[in-house]
C-alpha cells in the first residue's frame, strides 16, 4: 500500500538484484571459489530455471487470467516427458527405432507430438471440464486435482512406475561446450537457449500483439474485456491450451536429461507454484525472474547439501525462498499490493 | 412521458439476482434515441445493476430488454457490446497496467476504428494525446475517467452506458467532463447514472428514478425540479 | 463464495432456542444424530452378533488376537473417525471461516510424529507418555496454528494458501529425511500403553476414536451456532464488511485456525495409535488435498458434509480396493485401477454435485418444499 507503481517496481527489482547477488556469492563460496565448479552450478541452475519457467509460465498466465491454479500442470509436463521418451526409445508394439533410424529426427518428432498432445489435453480440460464450473472457482481447483490424479494414474497404468532414463545418443546431447574450463553437454545450452527465447518470445507476444494486450487486460479485469466486445472465454481457452502445450514441451525437452519418472510432475508443480507466488501472481516478469532465481538457488543448494550431506536442504529450497520472500513482500516480488 | 419519441433501448420490468439477493424487482427504463437519460436514486437502489443487466454482466431472470428491435436478454456481454453499446463502468475501470494507447487499442472492434475516431477523442480530451504512452495507472482520477469514456468512443457505438462519471472528481474537472459528454451526445445516445443531482440536471434530458429495485418515476428532466415531493422522497435533495 | 450453504439467521435462532428448550425438545430436533450415536456405540457388538465373531477378538492362550469381522470393522471405523475429525477441522477453518489452507497435513502429521517420538524416545511409562503426548500435541499444534494464523493477517487468499503449502512441504521433507524416525520408512510405535494398543484392545481404541469424533462434531456445531460462529461466517462472506461492523476479524480467524490445527493434531494421534506407526505420508500434501476434497464433496460449510465425505470416500476406498469385476472374458482388477477410478469419481462428483452431497441435497429439499 501507499507506494506508487514505480516505487513498487523499483523495490522489486532491487530485491531481485539482492537475491541474485546473494545466490551467486553463495554459489561461489560453495564452489570454493573455483570457477569451473561455479560454472557447474551456474549452468545447472539456469538449466533448471528454464525448465521451471516452461511449467510456471502457463500456470501464472492462467492464474492471472482465470483465477485458476491448475494443479494438473505438472502432469502435462510429465506427459511430455513420457511421450518424448517413448518416441525415442520404443521397441514394443510399434518399433520406432527401426521405423525412424535417425535419433535426431525421433527427438524432433517426440517434441512435436508432446506439444500437440499437451495442447489437446489442455483444450479438453478447459473447454469441457473447467468451463461448466466458471462461476465456482473453488470447484475448478478441485477439478484440476481430480484431473491430475487421472493423468498421473493414466501414466502409471500405461508406463508403470519404473523410472526410465534416457539412453539413446543423439547429436546435441553428445556435443560439448566449455565454460570456465569446465565441459558441458551442448544439450544444456540448447535448453537454456530455448528457455531464453521463450521468455523473450512470450514477452513480445504480450507487449506487441493484440492477443497480448487482451491477455494483459484480462489479467486485470476480464469482465471489462468482455464488455468491450471481446469473447474473453475464447481467450481463456487459448491461453490455457498454450500453457499446457508449453508445459508438455518442457517435459519433452527435459526428458533427455531427467528421463521420465512418475514423481517428475509433482516436483515441478510444487516448485513452479513456489516460483509464481514468489514472483507475484499474475505477473509475467515475476514468473520469468522467479524461475531463474529459484533455478540458481536450487543448483547452489544441491551443491551445498552434498558438501554438508544434508540432502533435504536442496529439496526445501524453493519453499524456503518462497516463505522468505512472502515475509518481506506479502504480494510476492512483482505482485500488486492490495 | 415521451411516448412518441423513437426508443433506442427499452428495458421492460426486469428482475435481476446477484447470488441469492433479488436486486432488481421490476425496473423499466426507456431510452430515447439521441438524448441523455439519467438514472437517479439513492445508493444501493439498483442503478449500477440496471446498467450491468443491460450489458449482460448480470443475468436478467425476468422481463425484457430491447435494443434496436433485438432482445438483449440472455446474450453474453461481448455480443451485446458488438451490437454497438459502449460501457463506462463506475470507479473508472481502465486497465492500469496498459498504456493509454493500449487502453484505446483494445477497444477497437474493427480495423480502422481507432484511426477513424482518434481525432474526435483527442478533440474531446486533449490531455490524452500527451499521456498516450503512460500506463493507465499513472493517470489522475479525472484523466482516468476521460480515458474510460474515450475507450467507449473508439468503436462506432450508438449507445453509451456511463456510470457515475463525476464520482470523486474536483469541480473543475467535472465541468470539463460535462461539456465533453454534451459534445459527444450530439451523435450518441447516452444512459447515465449520476449521484450528483446538479450534474444530472445540467446533462440529462430525461430521468428515471429507481428506488429499492423498482423504477418509481420517469419524465422530462426539466420538469423534475417542480416535483419537490418526488425529489425529497427518493433522492433526499432539497 | 456461492457454493456454501447459508445458515439463515432464522434457522440458527431456531437451533439455539431448541437448545434452550431442554433435553426432550433437543432429542426431537436431533433424533437422527442420537440414533446414529446409539448405533455407533453398539456397532462392535452388532457386527459381532451378526457375524458370530467376538468384538474383543479371538482368544489365544491368555491373550486376545485381533481377528474376526467385528474387529476388522472397528479398524475401518477408527480410520473413518480419524479422517472425519481431520475433515471437520478443515471445514471449520475453510467452510465456516473462509480461510483456505493447503498446509493442514502439517498439524495432522505432527500429531502422529510427536506422539511417536515421545512414546519411543521419551523413556517414560507408556501411560504417562500418552498423557504427555496429548499435552505436547495440543500445545505444539495450538501454538503453530496461532503462528500460522498470525501470518494470515499479512497474507490473503491464495498467498496464504501457498504459504501454508510451503510450510507443510518443508515439514514433510524434514521428517522424510530425519534419521531417528527412519526417514521414508517411518517410525514404528511399539511402546504403546496396553489398554489402547490396537493389537490387544481394539475395542477401546474404537471407543476413544468414537469419543473424539463425537466431541469434535458437538464442539464444532456449538461453536458455529454460537455468536463466535456467526462472526466466522461473516468473515467468510465478506471479511472487510465484518471489520466495518467492528469485529476484530484477526482474533476470530486466529481462534478458528488454532482450534482447527489442534483438532487435526488429535486426529493424527488417533491414526498413529491405530496404525502403531508414523510415516511421512501423514505429512504429505495429499492429506490436505484429501481433506479439501472430502469437505467439498460432502458439502462445504455444513455439519454433516465432512462426515459424509470422509466416510463415503474411505468406505469406497476400502471396499473397491479389493474388488475385482469380471464381465465375460474381461476381468478388471479394481484395486489396481482404484486411484484412477477415484480421480474420475472426483471429477464426476464435482461436475454433478456442484454444492457437495449435503449441499445439493439441501437445495433439492428446499426446491421441493417451495414447489409444494
Amino acid at each position: 500500500m501507499g507506494s506508487n507503481i514505480f516505487g513498487g517496481k523499483r523495490d522489486a527489482w532491487l530485491l531481485v538484484l539482492v537475491m541474485l547477488v546473494a545466490v551467486l556469492v553463495f554459489a561461489l563460496i560453495t564452489s570454493e571459489f573455483r570457477l569451473n565448479n561455479f560454472a557447474i552450478t551456474l549452468v545447472s541452475g539456469l538449466f533448471q530455471g528454464m525448465l521451471l519457467f516452461l511449467v510456471a509460465s502457463g500456470l501464472s498466465l492462467v492464474f492471472g487470467l482465470m483465477d485458476i491454479l491448475n494443479f494438473a500442470q505438472g502432469a502435462y509436463f510429465m506427459v511430455g516427458a513420457y511421450l518424448a521418451y517413448d518416441l525415442q526409445h520404443a521397441t514394443g508394439v510399434f518399433n520406432i527405432t527401426e521405423a525412424v533410424p535417425d535419433p535426431n529426427i525421433r527427438f524432433i518428432v517426440g517434441v512435436i507430438v508432446a506439444i500437440l498432445v499437451g495442447a489437446f489435453l489442455g483444450w479438453v480440460l478447459e473447454r469441457w471440464l473447467l468451463r461448466p464450473l466458471y462461476d465456482r472457482p473453488l470447484f475448478q481447483l478441485v477439478l484440476t486435482f481430480g484431473v491430475s490424479i487421472i493423468m498421473l494414474e493414466g501414466i502409471r497404468n500405461i508406463w508403470n512406475t519404473t523410472p526410465y532414463s534416457w539412453t539413446e545418443v543423439f547429436g546435441i546431447r553428445e556435443a560439448q561446450f566449455t565454460l570456465f574450463g569446465q565441459d558441458f553437454s551442448m544439450y544444456r545450452l540448447f535448453v537454456i537457449g530455448v528457455g531464453v527465447l521463450l521468455i523473450i518470445g512470450i514477452a513480445l507476444l504480450l507487449r506487441r500483439t493484440r492477443l497480448g494486450i487482451v491477455v494483459r487486460a484480462g489479467v486485470e479485469d476480464p469482465e471489462m474485456v468482455s464488455a468491450l466486445g471481446i469473447n474473453v472465454r475464447v481467450v481463456f481457452t487459448l491461453v490455457f491450451t498454450l500453457g499446457c502445450a508449453v508445459a508438455a514441451f518442457g517435459g519433452a525437452i527435459a526428458a533427455p536429461f531427467l528421463g521420465a519418472t512418475i514423481s517428475l510432475g509433482a516436483t515441478f508443480l510444487i516448485q513452479s507454484i513456489a516460483v509464481i507466488v514468489l514472483g507475484g501472481l499474475g505477473s509475467y516478469e515475476g514468473t520469468a525472474v522467479g524461475s531463474i532465481i529459484v533455478g540458481l538457488a536450487l543448483a547452489t543448494m544441491q551443491q551445498f547439501s552434498i558438501q554438508v550431506s544434508i540432502p533435504v536442504l536442496a529439496t526445501i529450497t524453493p519453499m524456503l525462498l518462497l516463505v522468505l520472500v512472502l515475509m518481506v513482500r506479502p504480494q510476492g516480488l512483482f505482485g500488486e499490493a492490495r | 412521458m415521451t411516448t412518441n419519441t423513437d426508443k433506442l433501448l427499452d428495458v421492460r420490468d426486469i428482475h435481476t439476482f446477484i447470488g441469492q439477493f433479488h436486486i432488481l424487482e421490476g425496473v423499466s427504463v426507456s431510452v430515447p434515441r439521441g438524448a441523455i437519460t439519467v438514472l437517479l436514486g439513492r445508493n444501493g437502489a439498483g442503478k449500477t445493476t440496471t446498467l450491468r443487466s443491460i450489458m449482460g454482466l448480470n443475468q436478467v431472470t425476468q422481463g425484457d430488454i430491447t435494443y434496436m428491435n433485438d432482445s438483449l436478454v440472455g446474450k453474453s456481454a461481448h455480443k451485446i457490446a458488438q451490437m454497438g453499446i459502449g460501457y463506462v463502468p463506475e470507479h473508472r475501470a481502465i486497465f492500469k497496467e496498459l498504456s493509454v494507447r493500449e487502453n484505446l487499442q483494445i477497444a477497437a472492434r474493427q480495423k480502422g476504428d481507432l484511426e477513424n475516431n482518434l481525432d474526435f477523442v483527442f478533440e474531446l480530451f486533449p490531455d490524452l494525446k500527451r499521456l498516450i504512452d503512460l500506463p493507465g495507472g499513472n493517470l489522475s482520477g479525472g484523466q482516468q475517467q476521460m480515458l474510460a469514456i474515450a475507450r467507449a468512443l473508439v468503436p462506432d457505438n450508438s449507445l453509451l452506458l456511463i456510470d457515475e462519471p463525476s464520482e470523486g472528481l474536483a469541480p473543475i474537472i467535472i465541468q470539463e467532463l460535462i461539456s465533453a459528454i454534451r459534445t459527444l451526445a450530439a451523435n450518441k445516445t447516452v444512459l447515465l447514472v449520476e449521484q450528483n443531482f446538479r450534474v444530472a440536471t445540467l446533462l440529462a434530458d430525461y430521468f428515471v428514478i429507481i428506488d429499492d429495485g423498482h423504477s418509481v418515476a420517469s419524465g422530462n428532466m426539466s420538469d423534475l425540479h417542480k416535483e419537490h415531493e418526488l425529489v425529497q422522497r427518493y433522492l433526499g435533495v432539497a | 463464495m456461492a457454493e456454501t450453504t447459508h445458515t439463515t439467521p432464522n434457522k440458527s435462532a431456531r437451533t439455539a432456542s431448541a437448545q434452550r428448550l431442554g433435553f426432550v425438545a433437543g432429542l426431537r430436533e436431533n433424533w437422527l444424530y442420537w440414533l446414529i450415536l446409539v448405533i455407533l456405540v453398539l456397532f462392535p457388538f452388532i457386527i459381532g452378533w451378526l457375524s458370530g465373531d467376538s468384538p474383543f477378538g479371538a482368544p489365544r492362550g491368555d491373550r486376545m488376537v485381533m481377528r474376526g469381522e467385528s474387529v476388522y470393522a472397528q479398524s475401518i471405523l477408527i480410520n473413518i473417525f480419524a479422517l472425519a475429525v481431520l475433515v471437520m477441522s478443515y471445514n471449520l477453518m475453510f467452510g465456516f471461516t473462509g480461510v483456505i489452507s493447503f498446509g493442514h497435513a502439517l498439524f495432522f502429521g505432527l500429531g502422529g510424529y510427536l506422539m511417536g517420538i515421545i512414546l519411543e524416545f521419551g523413556g517414560m511409562d507408556p501411560n504417562l507418555g500418552l498423557l504427555v503426548s496429548l499435552v505436547v500435541v495440543l500445545a505444539v499444534t495450538g501454538v503453530l496454528g496461532f503462528i500460522v494464523g498470525l501470518v494470515s493477517l499479512r497474507l490473503r487468499g491464495i498467498y496464504f494458501a501457498i504459504f501454508t503449502l510451503a510450510i507443510a512441504e518443508m515439514g514433510w521433507l524434514f521428517f522424510r529425511g530425519l534419521e531417528i524416525t527412519n526417514g521414508e520408512d517411518g517410525l514404528n510405535i511399539a511402546s504403546m500403553p496396553e489398554w489402547i494398543d490396537p493389537a490387544r484392545n481394539r475395542i477401546l481404541v474404537y471407543y476413544v476414536g468414537l469419543a473424539l469424533f463425537v466431541l469434535t462434531f458437538v464442539l464444532i456445531r456449538r461453536l458455529v451456532n454460537s455468536p463466535v460462529g456467526s462472526v466466522f461466517q461473516a468473515i467468510r462472506e465478506n471479511e472487510e464488511r465484518a471489520q466495518v461492523l467492528g469485529y476484530n476479524t484477526l482474533r476470530y480467524k486466529l481462534f478458528s485456525i488454532t482450534v482447527a490445527g489442534m483438532l487435526a493434531g488429535l486426529a493424527g494421534m488417533l491414526l498413529a495409535i491405530m496404525n502403531k506407526e508414523a510415516r511421512p505420508e501423514i505429512l504429505n500434501v495429499s492429506v490436505t488435498v484429501d481433506a479439501l476434497l472430502m469437505t467439498i464433496i460432502g458439502g462445504v460449510g455444513t455439519f454433516t458434509g465432512p462426515v459424509i465425505g470422509a466416510s463415503g470416500l474411505h468406505l469406497l476406498d476400502t471396499f473397491l480396493r479389493e474388488a475385482v469385476i469380471t464381465i465375460g472374458p474381461l476381468t478388471i482388477d479394481i484395486g489396481e485401477r482404484w486411484t484412477l477410478i477415484l480421480g474420475f469419481i472426483f471429477v464426476l462428483v464435482v461436475l454433478i454435485f456442484p454444492y457437495g452431497v449435503v449441499g445439493t441435497w439441501k437445495r433439492l429439499q428446499m426446491r421441493f418444499r417451495r414447489n409444494k
